[in-house]
Protein backbone atom coordinates (compact mmCIF):
# COMPACT_ATOMS: atom_id res chain seq x y z
CA UNK A 1 0.00 0.00 0.00
CA UNK A 2 1.58 3.55 -1.16
CA UNK A 3 2.04 5.80 2.33
CA UNK A 4 2.03 9.63 1.82
CA UNK A 5 5.54 11.24 3.04
CA UNK A 6 3.88 14.43 2.41
CA UNK A 7 0.66 15.52 2.28
CA UNK A 8 -0.95 19.03 1.87
CA UNK A 9 -4.23 19.80 2.17
CA UNK A 10 -5.42 22.85 0.77
CA UNK A 11 -2.72 25.02 1.78
CA UNK A 12 -2.68 28.85 2.11
CA UNK A 13 0.55 30.50 2.74
CA UNK A 14 1.72 34.64 2.46
CA UNK A 15 4.99 36.07 3.45
CA UNK A 16 4.88 38.75 6.34
CA UNK A 17 4.45 41.71 4.34
CA UNK A 18 2.45 40.77 1.37
CA UNK A 19 -0.86 41.23 0.97
CA UNK A 20 -1.39 38.16 -1.68
CA UNK A 21 -0.78 34.39 -1.04
CA UNK A 22 1.69 32.74 -2.15
CA UNK A 23 -0.31 29.26 -2.14
CA UNK A 24 -3.52 29.35 -2.95
CA UNK A 25 -5.18 26.09 -1.52
CA UNK A 26 -2.99 23.82 -3.17
CA UNK A 27 -3.49 20.08 -2.17
CA UNK A 28 -0.80 17.30 -3.01
CA UNK A 29 0.22 14.09 -1.91
CA UNK A 30 4.48 12.59 -2.52
CA UNK A 31 4.32 8.92 -2.20
CA UNK A 32 7.09 7.44 -0.15
CA UNK A 33 10.34 6.87 -2.21
CA UNK A 34 8.93 9.36 -5.09
CA UNK A 35 10.58 11.84 -6.80
CA UNK A 36 8.63 14.94 -7.67
CA UNK A 37 9.55 18.15 -9.82
CA UNK A 38 7.79 21.18 -9.02
CA UNK A 39 7.77 23.28 -12.02
CA UNK A 40 6.61 26.72 -12.69
CA UNK A 41 7.79 30.41 -13.78
CA UNK A 42 9.00 32.93 -11.15
CA UNK A 43 6.57 33.67 -8.32
CA UNK A 44 4.60 30.96 -8.99
CA UNK A 45 5.52 29.33 -5.13
CA UNK A 46 7.58 26.42 -5.93
CA UNK A 47 10.22 27.95 -3.31
CA UNK A 48 7.27 28.16 -1.14
CA UNK A 49 6.17 24.87 -1.29
CA UNK A 50 9.52 23.50 -0.17
CA UNK A 51 9.24 26.27 2.96
CA UNK A 52 5.95 25.31 4.18
CA UNK A 53 6.64 21.52 3.93
CA UNK A 54 9.11 21.35 6.44
CA UNK A 55 7.83 24.38 8.51
CA UNK A 56 10.06 27.41 7.17
CA UNK A 57 6.94 29.54 6.56
CA UNK A 58 3.86 28.51 8.69
CA UNK A 59 0.70 27.97 6.77
CA UNK A 60 -2.29 30.50 7.41
CA UNK A 61 -4.69 27.78 6.51
CA UNK A 62 -4.97 24.13 5.94
CA UNK A 63 -3.14 21.36 6.60
CA UNK A 64 0.73 19.87 6.32
CA UNK A 65 1.33 16.65 7.29
CA UNK A 66 5.19 15.36 6.88
CA UNK A 67 6.72 11.87 7.62
CA UNK A 68 3.24 11.00 9.81
CA UNK A 69 3.57 14.57 11.72
CA UNK A 70 1.87 17.92 11.68
CA UNK A 71 4.35 20.37 10.61
CA UNK A 72 4.63 23.49 12.82
CA UNK A 73 7.70 26.14 13.66
CA UNK A 74 8.57 24.07 16.24
CA UNK A 75 8.67 20.91 14.44
CA UNK A 76 12.79 20.66 15.29
CA UNK A 77 12.92 16.92 15.96
CA UNK A 78 10.80 16.27 12.29
CA UNK A 79 13.21 18.89 10.64
CA UNK A 80 16.42 17.02 11.51
CA UNK A 81 15.30 14.22 8.77
CA UNK A 82 14.50 16.47 6.30
CA UNK A 83 17.21 17.55 4.48
CA UNK A 84 16.98 21.05 2.84
CA UNK A 85 18.90 22.96 -0.27
CA UNK A 86 18.10 25.98 -0.37
CA UNK A 87 17.82 28.29 -3.78
CA UNK A 88 20.87 29.75 -4.23
CA UNK A 89 23.13 29.35 -1.25
CA UNK A 90 26.37 30.00 -1.97
CA UNK A 91 29.14 30.55 0.20
CA UNK A 92 30.92 33.83 -0.01
CA UNK A 93 35.15 33.51 -0.27
CA UNK A 94 35.96 34.62 3.30
CA UNK A 95 33.03 32.08 5.49
CA UNK A 96 35.06 31.25 8.15
CA UNK A 97 33.92 27.85 7.47
CA UNK A 98 35.95 24.29 6.71
CA UNK A 99 34.07 21.69 4.36
CA UNK A 100 33.56 19.28 7.21
CA UNK A 101 32.11 21.78 9.86
CA UNK A 102 29.77 22.84 7.46
CA UNK A 103 28.63 19.03 6.61
CA UNK A 104 28.59 18.04 11.09
CA UNK A 105 26.63 20.98 11.46
CA UNK A 106 23.57 19.18 9.17
CA UNK A 107 23.65 16.55 12.12
CA UNK A 108 22.98 19.01 15.27
CA UNK A 109 19.38 18.70 14.84
CA UNK A 110 19.32 14.50 14.97
CA UNK A 111 22.41 14.42 18.28
CA UNK A 112 19.63 16.90 20.13
CA UNK A 113 20.11 19.41 22.73
CA UNK A 114 22.49 19.26 25.49
CA UNK A 115 24.86 16.81 23.46
CA UNK A 116 28.27 17.00 21.67
CA UNK A 117 28.91 15.29 18.63
CA UNK A 118 30.42 11.94 18.96
CA UNK A 119 32.80 9.84 16.66
CA UNK A 120 30.07 8.27 15.14
CA UNK A 121 28.93 12.14 13.53
CA UNK A 122 32.48 12.54 12.58
CA UNK A 123 32.31 8.66 10.76
CA UNK A 124 29.04 10.15 8.92
CA UNK A 125 30.56 13.18 7.53
CA UNK A 126 33.58 10.94 6.50
CA UNK A 127 31.16 8.68 4.70
CA UNK A 128 28.63 11.40 3.23
CA UNK A 129 31.69 13.71 1.62
CA UNK A 130 32.77 10.14 0.38
CA UNK A 131 29.52 9.72 -1.94
CA UNK A 132 29.56 13.05 -3.10
CA UNK A 133 33.24 12.91 -4.13
CA UNK A 134 34.18 15.82 -1.70
CA UNK A 135 36.89 13.78 0.83
CA UNK A 136 39.53 15.77 -0.80
CA UNK A 137 38.20 19.19 0.49
CA UNK A 138 36.86 18.16 3.59
CA UNK A 139 39.69 20.73 5.49
CA UNK A 140 39.29 23.28 2.60
CA UNK A 141 37.18 26.85 3.75
CA UNK A 142 33.91 26.35 1.96
CA UNK A 143 34.04 29.49 0.63
CA UNK A 144 37.24 28.78 -1.44
CA UNK A 145 34.81 25.93 -3.17
CA UNK A 146 33.47 26.73 -6.85
CA UNK A 147 29.50 26.79 -6.84
CA UNK A 148 29.35 23.01 -7.98
CA UNK A 149 31.33 22.25 -5.03
CA UNK A 150 29.64 24.06 -2.18
CA UNK A 151 26.61 22.09 -4.08
CA UNK A 152 27.71 18.88 -4.03
CA UNK A 153 28.56 19.94 0.09
CA UNK A 154 25.08 20.65 0.50
CA UNK A 155 24.12 17.44 -0.99
CA UNK A 156 26.23 15.58 1.65
CA UNK A 157 24.70 17.31 4.48
CA UNK A 158 21.88 15.70 3.08
CA UNK A 159 23.72 12.43 3.45
CA UNK A 160 25.28 13.31 6.59
CA UNK A 161 21.71 13.90 8.02
CA UNK A 162 20.45 10.51 7.42
CA UNK A 163 17.29 12.17 5.66
CA UNK A 164 13.91 10.58 5.20
CA UNK A 165 13.23 14.10 2.44
CA UNK A 166 15.05 15.66 0.08
CA UNK A 167 13.87 19.04 -0.62
CA UNK A 168 15.98 20.54 -3.26
CA UNK A 169 15.31 24.05 -4.52
CA UNK A 170 16.54 24.67 -7.91
CA UNK A 171 20.11 22.62 -6.72
CA UNK A 172 21.32 22.62 -10.19
CA UNK A 173 21.04 26.60 -10.97
CA UNK A 174 23.66 28.85 -12.38
CA UNK A 175 25.77 25.57 -12.78
CA UNK A 176 27.86 24.48 -15.82
CA UNK A 177 26.89 21.47 -17.98
CA UNK A 178 28.99 19.06 -16.52
CA UNK A 179 27.88 20.37 -12.68
CA UNK A 180 24.34 19.79 -13.66
CA UNK A 181 24.75 16.31 -14.56
CA UNK A 182 27.01 15.65 -11.60
CA UNK A 183 24.59 16.74 -9.29
CA UNK A 184 21.76 15.10 -10.80
CA UNK A 185 23.82 12.18 -10.42
CA UNK A 186 24.07 12.33 -6.72
CA UNK A 187 20.99 12.76 -6.26
CA UNK A 188 19.90 10.10 -7.75
CA UNK A 189 22.71 7.94 -5.70
CA UNK A 190 21.75 9.83 -2.95
CA UNK A 191 17.72 9.34 -3.19
CA UNK A 192 18.83 5.28 -3.28
CA UNK A 193 21.77 4.90 -0.34
CA UNK A 194 19.07 6.63 1.31
CA UNK A 195 15.75 5.11 0.48
CA UNK A 196 14.72 8.58 0.38
CA UNK A 197 11.53 10.71 -1.26
CA UNK A 198 12.56 13.68 -2.71
CA UNK A 199 10.93 17.25 -3.58
CA UNK A 200 12.94 18.90 -6.91
CA UNK A 201 12.25 22.36 -7.66
CA UNK A 202 13.13 23.64 -10.94
CA UNK A 203 12.18 26.20 -13.62
CA UNK A 204 14.42 24.24 -16.20
CA UNK A 205 14.58 21.38 -17.64
CA UNK A 206 17.47 18.94 -17.11
CA UNK A 207 17.98 15.56 -16.18
CA UNK A 208 16.84 16.49 -12.59
CA UNK A 209 13.47 16.58 -13.65
CA UNK A 210 13.77 14.04 -16.37
CA UNK A 211 14.71 11.55 -13.49
CA UNK A 212 11.56 12.65 -11.67
CA UNK A 213 8.93 10.12 -11.56
CA UNK A 214 5.97 12.87 -11.63
CA UNK A 215 5.84 16.51 -11.84
CA UNK A 216 3.26 19.52 -10.74
CA UNK A 217 3.32 22.31 -12.66
CA UNK A 218 2.44 25.53 -10.14
CA UNK A 219 1.34 28.89 -11.22
CA UNK A 220 0.25 31.87 -9.02
CA UNK A 221 0.50 30.04 -6.25
CA UNK A 222 -1.97 27.22 -7.45
CA UNK A 223 -1.56 23.48 -9.73
CA UNK A 224 -1.41 24.45 -12.69
CA UNK A 225 -0.95 20.83 -14.35
CA UNK A 226 0.23 17.67 -13.10
CA UNK A 227 1.78 14.31 -14.88
CA UNK A 228 -0.77 11.33 -15.60
CA UNK A 229 0.90 8.99 -13.04
CA UNK A 230 -1.04 7.38 -10.30
CA UNK A 231 -1.13 9.69 -7.66
CA UNK A 232 -3.49 11.38 -4.84
CA UNK A 233 -3.32 14.83 -5.93
CA UNK A 234 -5.67 17.28 -6.40
CA UNK A 235 -4.76 21.37 -7.38
CA UNK A 236 -7.07 23.82 -6.90
CA UNK A 237 -7.39 25.59 -10.14
CA UNK B 1 49.74 57.04 37.26
CA UNK B 2 51.89 53.29 37.82
CA UNK B 3 52.72 54.80 40.53
CA UNK B 4 49.21 53.69 42.50
CA UNK B 5 49.35 51.24 44.66
CA UNK B 6 48.11 47.42 43.30
CA UNK B 7 45.05 47.27 45.54
CA UNK B 8 43.70 49.59 43.28
CA UNK B 9 45.76 48.67 39.93
CA UNK B 10 44.92 45.19 40.47
CA UNK B 11 40.71 45.09 40.59
CA UNK B 12 41.10 47.32 37.38
CA UNK B 13 43.39 45.59 35.29
CA UNK B 14 41.59 41.70 36.62
CA UNK B 15 38.30 43.64 34.93
CA UNK B 16 40.31 44.53 32.17
CA UNK B 17 41.24 41.22 30.91
CA UNK B 18 37.95 39.72 31.52
CA UNK B 19 35.86 42.29 30.00
CA UNK B 20 38.29 42.02 27.03
CA UNK B 21 37.45 38.42 27.02
CA UNK B 22 34.31 38.04 27.25
CA UNK B 23 33.09 40.83 25.12
CA UNK B 24 35.25 39.30 22.68
CA UNK B 25 34.12 36.21 22.58
CA UNK B 26 30.55 37.15 22.52
CA UNK B 27 31.87 39.91 19.33
CA UNK B 28 32.55 36.61 17.15
CA UNK B 29 28.72 35.88 17.17
CA UNK B 30 27.67 39.95 16.86
CA UNK B 31 30.58 40.59 13.65
CA UNK B 32 29.58 37.25 11.96
CA UNK B 33 25.64 37.34 12.35
CA UNK B 34 25.66 41.11 11.80
CA UNK B 35 24.32 41.74 14.78
CA UNK B 36 26.48 45.08 15.36
CA UNK B 37 23.58 47.47 15.70
CA UNK B 38 21.86 45.23 18.24
CA UNK B 39 24.79 45.23 20.84
CA UNK B 40 25.35 49.37 19.83
CA UNK B 41 21.95 49.94 20.87
CA UNK B 42 21.51 47.28 23.94
CA UNK B 43 25.07 49.19 25.22
CA UNK B 44 23.65 52.58 25.30
CA UNK B 45 20.49 50.68 26.78
CA UNK B 46 22.85 49.85 29.96
CA UNK B 47 24.44 53.21 30.06
CA UNK B 48 20.95 54.64 30.29
CA UNK B 49 19.78 51.86 33.28
CA UNK B 50 22.98 52.25 34.65
CA UNK B 51 22.79 56.22 35.30
CA UNK B 52 19.24 55.20 36.43
CA UNK B 53 20.15 53.50 38.76
CA UNK B 54 23.05 56.25 39.92
CA UNK B 55 19.74 58.50 40.52
CA UNK B 56 17.69 56.79 42.49
CA UNK B 57 20.55 55.36 44.68
CA UNK B 58 18.45 52.34 46.08
CA UNK B 59 20.69 49.26 44.21
CA UNK B 60 23.90 49.23 42.46
CA UNK B 61 23.77 50.83 39.32
CA UNK B 62 25.08 47.60 37.48
CA UNK B 63 21.47 45.89 38.40
CA UNK B 64 19.84 48.66 36.66
CA UNK B 65 21.87 48.31 33.34
CA UNK B 66 21.57 44.54 33.16
CA UNK B 67 18.07 44.94 33.41
CA UNK B 68 18.04 47.86 30.67
CA UNK B 69 20.15 45.91 28.05
CA UNK B 70 17.76 42.82 28.88
CA UNK B 71 14.94 44.76 27.71
CA UNK B 72 16.58 46.17 25.00
CA UNK B 73 17.31 42.67 24.14
CA UNK B 74 14.32 41.40 24.54
CA UNK B 75 12.28 44.53 22.70
CA UNK B 76 15.17 45.07 20.05
CA UNK B 77 15.36 41.32 19.27
CA UNK B 78 11.87 40.31 17.74
CA UNK B 79 11.16 43.44 15.71
CA UNK B 80 15.13 42.70 13.73
CA UNK B 81 14.19 38.83 13.95
CA UNK B 82 10.99 39.19 11.85
CA UNK B 83 12.61 41.90 9.64
CA UNK B 84 10.10 44.42 10.61
CA UNK B 85 12.34 47.18 11.27
CA UNK B 86 15.05 47.15 9.57
CA UNK B 87 18.08 47.44 12.45
CA UNK B 88 19.36 51.15 11.37
CA UNK B 89 15.87 52.34 12.16
CA UNK B 90 16.47 50.88 15.17
CA UNK B 91 19.71 52.23 16.26
CA UNK B 92 18.60 55.47 14.81
CA UNK B 93 15.29 55.28 17.50
CA UNK B 94 17.26 53.98 20.15
CA UNK B 95 20.09 55.95 20.32
CA UNK B 96 18.86 59.67 21.04
CA UNK B 97 16.48 57.75 23.27
CA UNK B 98 18.92 55.78 25.45
CA UNK B 99 21.97 58.76 25.74
CA UNK B 100 19.12 61.34 25.96
CA UNK B 101 17.85 59.07 29.03
CA UNK B 102 21.08 58.73 30.05
CA UNK B 103 22.18 62.34 30.58
CA UNK B 104 19.05 62.97 32.27
CA UNK B 105 19.67 60.50 34.80
CA UNK B 106 23.28 61.37 34.90
CA UNK B 107 21.86 65.43 35.51
CA UNK B 108 19.88 64.18 37.84
CA UNK B 109 21.91 61.89 40.33
CA UNK B 110 23.11 63.23 43.48
CA UNK B 111 26.62 62.67 42.77
CA UNK B 112 26.29 64.58 38.88
CA UNK B 113 29.15 66.98 37.57
CA UNK B 114 32.36 66.59 35.63
CA UNK B 115 34.72 63.94 36.84
CA UNK B 116 31.90 62.44 39.18
CA UNK B 117 31.44 59.00 39.06
CA UNK B 118 28.21 59.19 37.06
CA UNK B 119 30.22 60.34 34.08
CA UNK B 120 32.65 57.00 34.15
CA UNK B 121 29.28 55.60 32.67
CA UNK B 122 30.27 57.18 30.00
CA UNK B 123 34.47 56.47 29.40
CA UNK B 124 34.63 53.96 31.64
CA UNK B 125 37.32 54.87 34.59
CA UNK B 126 40.91 53.57 35.71
CA UNK B 127 39.57 53.40 39.76
CA UNK B 128 35.76 52.81 39.14
CA UNK B 129 35.98 49.08 39.53
CA UNK B 130 36.13 47.08 42.77
CA UNK B 131 36.82 43.54 43.58
CA UNK B 132 33.43 43.22 44.01
CA UNK B 133 32.64 43.75 40.72
CA UNK B 134 35.65 41.57 39.44
CA UNK B 135 33.74 39.11 41.10
CA UNK B 136 30.55 39.58 38.89
CA UNK B 137 32.94 39.82 36.08
CA UNK B 138 34.06 36.32 36.95
CA UNK B 139 30.82 35.03 37.68
CA UNK B 140 29.79 36.62 34.40
CA UNK B 141 32.87 35.31 32.27
CA UNK B 142 32.03 31.72 34.23
CA UNK B 143 28.10 31.67 32.98
CA UNK B 144 28.75 32.38 29.54
CA UNK B 145 31.28 29.41 29.24
CA UNK B 146 28.66 27.30 30.25
CA UNK B 147 26.24 29.11 28.08
CA UNK B 148 28.75 28.45 25.03
CA UNK B 149 28.97 24.62 25.88
CA UNK B 150 25.86 23.93 26.72
CA UNK B 151 24.26 25.49 23.06
CA UNK B 152 27.45 25.55 21.60
CA UNK B 153 25.84 23.37 18.55
CA UNK B 154 23.17 25.74 18.46
CA UNK B 155 25.57 28.53 18.52
CA UNK B 156 27.66 27.11 15.71
CA UNK B 157 25.24 26.26 12.96
CA UNK B 158 24.10 29.77 13.74
CA UNK B 159 27.40 31.16 12.59
CA UNK B 160 27.29 28.64 9.45
CA UNK B 161 23.85 30.20 8.30
CA UNK B 162 20.59 30.70 10.44
CA UNK B 163 17.98 29.35 7.68
CA UNK B 164 20.31 26.23 6.71
CA UNK B 165 20.54 25.27 11.20
CA UNK B 166 16.62 25.80 11.28
CA UNK B 167 15.43 23.98 8.55
CA UNK B 168 18.09 21.39 9.76
CA UNK B 169 16.28 20.82 13.17
CA UNK B 170 18.28 23.15 15.50
CA UNK B 171 16.44 25.14 17.25
CA UNK B 172 17.77 28.31 15.78
CA UNK B 173 15.38 31.08 17.23
CA UNK B 174 16.23 30.08 21.13
CA UNK B 175 19.77 29.86 20.20
CA UNK B 176 19.41 33.49 19.13
CA UNK B 177 17.84 34.91 22.10
CA UNK B 178 19.93 32.87 24.35
CA UNK B 179 22.75 34.83 22.29
CA UNK B 180 21.01 38.47 22.72
CA UNK B 181 20.77 37.99 26.78
CA UNK B 182 24.27 37.02 26.89
CA UNK B 183 24.96 40.34 24.74
CA UNK B 184 22.81 41.98 26.80
CA UNK B 185 24.14 40.92 30.45
CA UNK B 186 27.63 40.92 29.08
CA UNK B 187 27.36 44.98 27.95
CA UNK B 188 25.72 45.50 31.29
CA UNK B 189 28.62 43.77 33.62
CA UNK B 190 31.49 45.83 31.44
CA UNK B 191 30.14 49.19 31.17
CA UNK B 192 32.45 49.65 34.82
CA UNK B 193 35.19 49.07 32.72
CA UNK B 194 35.08 50.76 28.95
CA UNK B 195 31.91 52.81 29.21
CA UNK B 196 28.91 52.68 27.87
CA UNK B 197 30.53 54.81 24.70
CA UNK B 198 32.79 52.08 24.02
CA UNK B 199 31.88 49.30 25.08
CA UNK B 200 31.01 48.74 21.59
CA UNK B 201 34.98 48.86 20.21
CA UNK B 202 36.26 45.87 22.18
CA UNK B 203 32.97 43.79 20.98
CA UNK B 204 33.50 44.21 17.49
CA UNK B 205 37.12 45.12 17.13
CA UNK B 206 38.76 42.35 18.33
CA UNK B 207 36.47 39.34 16.59
CA UNK B 208 36.56 41.73 13.47
CA UNK B 209 40.36 41.31 13.97
CA UNK B 210 40.14 37.70 14.55
CA UNK B 211 38.42 36.53 11.63
CA UNK B 212 40.57 38.20 9.72
CA UNK B 213 43.53 35.70 10.34
CA UNK B 214 41.73 32.42 10.26
CA UNK B 215 39.03 30.82 7.87
CA UNK B 216 38.15 28.25 10.72
CA UNK B 217 35.85 29.28 12.83
CA UNK B 218 36.52 27.15 15.48
CA UNK B 219 40.33 28.99 15.57
CA UNK B 220 38.33 32.17 15.35
CA UNK B 221 36.24 31.92 18.71
CA UNK B 222 39.75 31.16 20.57
CA UNK B 223 42.09 33.83 18.53
CA UNK B 224 39.07 36.42 19.31
CA UNK B 225 38.83 36.74 23.22
CA UNK B 226 43.00 36.35 23.06
CA UNK B 227 42.94 39.85 21.23
CA UNK B 228 40.43 41.45 23.32
CA UNK B 229 42.35 40.42 26.05
CA UNK B 230 45.47 41.96 24.91
CA UNK B 231 43.45 44.89 23.57
CA UNK B 232 42.21 45.17 27.02
CA UNK B 233 46.10 45.09 28.59
CA UNK B 234 47.52 47.13 26.28
CA UNK B 235 44.71 49.76 26.98
CA UNK B 236 45.21 49.64 30.41
CA UNK B 237 48.82 50.21 30.33
CA UNK B 238 48.09 53.04 27.83
CA UNK B 239 45.60 54.45 30.76
CA UNK B 240 48.02 54.37 33.74
CA UNK B 241 50.95 55.63 31.73
CA UNK B 242 49.66 57.99 29.77
CA UNK B 243 46.46 59.21 32.23
CA UNK B 244 43.97 58.20 29.39
CA UNK B 245 40.36 57.40 30.26
CA UNK B 246 40.51 53.75 30.18
CA UNK B 247 37.49 53.19 27.65
CA UNK B 248 38.88 54.98 25.20
CA UNK B 249 42.49 53.57 25.96
CA UNK B 250 41.08 50.27 25.31
CA UNK B 251 39.26 51.42 22.43
CA UNK B 252 42.24 52.94 20.62
CA UNK B 253 44.37 49.57 21.14
CA UNK B 254 41.53 47.47 19.90
CA UNK B 255 41.47 49.81 16.85
CA UNK B 256 45.22 49.46 16.34
CA UNK B 257 45.13 45.72 16.43
CA UNK B 258 42.03 45.71 14.04
CA UNK B 259 43.81 48.18 11.35
CA UNK B 260 47.20 45.80 11.90
CA UNK B 261 44.99 42.21 11.32
CA UNK B 262 43.73 44.19 8.44
CA UNK B 263 47.47 45.30 7.00
CA UNK B 264 48.70 42.06 7.78
CA UNK B 265 45.84 39.16 6.85
CA UNK B 266 47.25 36.44 4.97
CA UNK B 267 43.58 36.53 3.70
CA UNK B 268 44.23 40.13 2.01
CA UNK B 269 47.75 38.56 0.89
CA UNK B 270 46.16 35.77 -0.78
CA UNK B 271 43.43 37.92 -2.74
CA UNK B 272 46.45 40.98 -3.80
CA UNK B 273 48.15 37.34 -5.07
CA UNK B 274 45.30 36.42 -7.05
Amino acid sequence: MDESVVSLANVWAVYEGERHATLNGVTMNVLQGEQVAVTGPNGAGKTTILEVINGLLPITSGSVRVLGDEVTRDSHRLRSRIAYVPQSLFFAPDTPFLVRDVVIAARFGRIGRWRLPASSDRQQVDIALEAVGMTFAARRPIGRLSGGQQRKVLLARAVAQEASLLLLDEPTANLDPTSKGEVADLVADIRTTLSATSIVVSHESGPLLSASDRSVALDGGTIASMSNKDLSLAGAI
Amino acid sequence: MFGLPWHIILPTLLGSLLVGAICSALGTFVVRMNLSSLGFAMSHAAFAGAALGLMISVVDPIWMAILFALVAAAVLGPMTDASRLHVDTIVGATFPLTMALGLIFIHKAPSSGIGSGALSLLWGSVLGVTMDQVVLLAAVAAFLVLVLFLFGKEFFALLLDRKLATASGVDARRAFYVLLFMVAIVVAVSLRVTGGLLIYALMVLPASAAFQWAYDIKKILLLAPALGILSSLAGFLLSLGADLPIGASIALSSAAIFFASILLSPKRRRIIAS
